[in-house]
């Protein structure tokens, strides 16, 4: 399940989005300065920072959850304003949120299909199919490997681990176009957290789905994703390949600081900081 | 995954902690049966004030009690799903009579037909209803001081419209019929006319509460009202559109306030600008509680605010028959929503200990 069974993604895959000089305060926070990121059809980006760097904030604009104050999207060759997850969801942008976005007073089942309900109509009343999407969440979650006790259960019951498989879930059944992924392995076991890295992994091999992928260890980077982006304070301070960096390097220039200087040096190094 | 059966239920007994000690069963049974805890608390009850006064259960004060249960209920049911997205409105006492008040000036003065002032009124409930979910989300004020304050502006508007005098409400045949005109007395026959009309607001009240239940159990608007109460910054993040939940939510309190007020007015042939008021929003808001229904959000059933309605209603009357003051049953009302109140709060608890 290395990175190297997958071949790297082609430099003429088209630009499915570009996140154009987004820039976004919360009162006196600035929580993003400028920032612009590029996403190729088929391409698993990682983002990368420190706490606090904006990482949850930019993909938040992506989801329009989040306003930004100036920049702009431009999504499969159009320019686009998302003024709400509903409609980024509609345009197949998925997001798995850093909270999980789970509601704790319903079941797995409703969890997986709720904003996206299935419906029957009885008697002239437009009610949920609850049968239909009990079965299709059990089938779907085993497909997946997902263990849960059941999907009738309500999600408050799951462990940490559990529930972000079941975010994860969520978020990849509808096939979206764009997947972004906040930390979806925060909570996760060893063999948990590897489940769902090959789940990604599976997702890239097929190259149908566009991934931004926020992690904090640099290990899984390498493996599954194909670009970084490093994030600090509010700025992309640094974009480069998997293919063309070492971790170590890597690990090396966010270690040193990255202040102007060793951003420079960075450049120097790899070729392509921004 | 090469995961071996018996590792699994390991995970499983790790996923849900076991309760612990008696307590924490019994709230475990209760948070599963809500409304079944608060019916057998009803039971209890009636045969309680049967045993006291072998004429509780008369059909004539039954009818009493069923009709004190169908206001309370009616209102208690709609502020159930406010509470249930995390919101609460106070100002139904004051709808419930102003409604029914706007009416029967309708149609004393313009001469229009019960039915269409009926309507009219129940549209004005809706759109307190609109104004109070509007400020509430634009402004984001919290509700239970919009609500207080539109409680008094609305009992004074209707205190001022004439001089806080009641007026003889005008009777039209079916309208009053189908609304409950009269109270059963022992001549009746359960299958008569009078007999059945004499429990019609009981009926309304019933059809509302199974037709609320459908809504909440079984529709996308009811799974988004949950959603919206349990976590309401997740449901805007998977696109669900929170600010409107609350708004038709708080438009279904104000029209059902309405619809009840309009029903107190026909049964009793008189709109009163005092039959509302303080008193009743807090009555309906204990006999949502007493049903199992908390303010944290997220859950509520409108079953048991049915359950919970009758419970008030049976406090309120049996004392009463049992020639208590009326005073002293607020005493017992009161220990019970706070004993109900407590037992929500903890089955809650406990559900977000049990989260890991
Ligand atoms: N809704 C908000 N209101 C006010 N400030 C906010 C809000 N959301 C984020 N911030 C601030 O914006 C900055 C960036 O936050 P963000 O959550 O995007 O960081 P992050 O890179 O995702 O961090 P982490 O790795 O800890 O998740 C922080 O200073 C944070 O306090
Ligand atoms: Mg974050």
């Amino acid at each position: 399940m290395s990175s190297k069974d997958i071949p790297a993604i082609d430099p003429r895959a088209p630009i499915i989005l570009e996140m154009n000089h987004i820039s976004k305060t919360f009162g006196a926070v600035t929580a993003l300065v400028d920032v612009s990121i590029k996403l190729r059809q088929g391409e698993v980006l990682a983002l990368v920072g420190d706490n606090g760097a904006g990482k949850s904030t930019l993909i938040k604009i992506l989801s329009g959850f989040h306003r930004p104050d100036s920049g702009t999207i431009i999504y499969q060759g159009k320019e686009v304003r998302f003024y709400s997850p509903r409609e980024a969801r509609a345009h197949g942008v998925e997001t798995v949120y850093q909270d999980l976005a789970l509601i704790n007073h319903l079941s797995v089942y409703h969890n997986m299909f709720v904003g996206r309900e299935y419906h029957k109509w009885i008697l002239g009343l437009k009610l949920l199919d609850n049968k239909k999407m009990r079965d299709l969440a059990r089938a779907y979650l085993d497909t997946l490997g997902i263990q849960i006790p059941s999907v009738d259960s309500l999600v408050d019951l799951l462990s940490g681990g559990q529930r972000q498989s079941v975010a994860v879930a969520r978020s990849i059944y509808s096939s979206p176009t764009i997947l972004v992924l906040d930390e979806p392995l925060a909570a996760l076991g060893v063999r948990e957290g590897a489940h769902v890295l090959g789940l990604i992994q599976n997702l890239r091999r097929q190259r149908s789905v566009s991934i931004i992928l926020i992690v904090h260890n640099y290990n899984q980077v390498f493996e599954v994703c194909d670009r970084i982006n490093f994030l600090h304070s509010g700025e992309v301070v640094l974009d480069a390949s998997t293919s063309e960096t070492s971790e170590e390097q890597l690990i090396r220039i966010v270690k040193s600081g990255l202040g102007r200087e060793a951003i420079a040096a960075a450049a120097a190094e790899i070729g392509n900081a921004m | 995954m090469a995961r071996t059966t018996p590792t699994s239920q390991q995970v499983r007994k790790v996923g849900i902690k076991a309760p612990e000690g008696g307590f924490e069963k019994v709230l475990m049974v209760l948070s599963r049966y809500r409304e079944a805890s608060i019916a057998v608390v009803a039971v209890v009850l009636v045969i309680y004030f049967q045993i006291s006064n072998p004429a509780f259960l008369s059909s004539q004060e039954l009818s009493v009690v069923l009709r004190d249960t169908a206001r309370f209920g009616m209102i208690a049911v709609a502020q159930v799903m406010l509470m249930i997205t995390g919101e609460i409105d106070l100002s139904v006492g004051s709808t419930f009579s102003l409604a029914p008040y706007v009416m029967v000036l309708m149609t004393i003065s313009w001469g229009v037909p019960l039915a269409i002032s009926a309507l009219a009124g129940i549209l004005l409930g809706v759109l307190i209803g609109l104004i109070n979910g509007l400020i509430t989300v634009r402004f984001r004020v919290p509700s239970l001081i919009t609500t207080v304050g539109t409680l008094f502006l609305l009992q004074g508007v209707v205190v001022s419209i004439y001089n806080s005098q009641p007026i003889v409400a005008p009777v039209q045949e079916p309208f009053n019929a189908i609304f409950g005109e009269n109270l059963y007395s022992p001549t009746d026959s359960l299958w008569s006319w009078h007999g059945l009309t004499a429990f019609s607001p009981f009926l309304w009240t019933v059809a509302v509460v199974l037709a609320m239940a459908l809504v909440l159990n079984r529709t996308t608007f009811g799974l988004h009202t949950i959603a919206t109460g349990s976590n309401i910054i997740g449901a805007k993040e998977i696109g669900i559109r929170t600010d409107r939940i609350k708004i038709y939510n708080f438009m279904i309190a104000g029209g059902l306030a309405a619809a009840a007020g309009v029903i107190n007015t026909v049964e009793f042939a008189s709109a009163d600008p005092l039959a509302g008021g303080p008193f009743l929003t807090l009555q309906a808001v204990a006999a949502a509680v007493i049903g199992g229904t908390s303010l944290l959000g997220g859950s509520g059933t409108p079953i048991g605010a049915l359950v919970g309605a009758f419970v008030v209603a049976t406090l309120n009357n049996g004392l009463v028959m049992m020639g208590a003051q009326a005073t002293v049953s607020d005493i017992y009302l009161g220990a019970a929503i706070v004993l109900a109140m407590i037992l929500n709060v903890q089955v809650d608890r406990m559900r977000a200990r049990r989260r890991i």
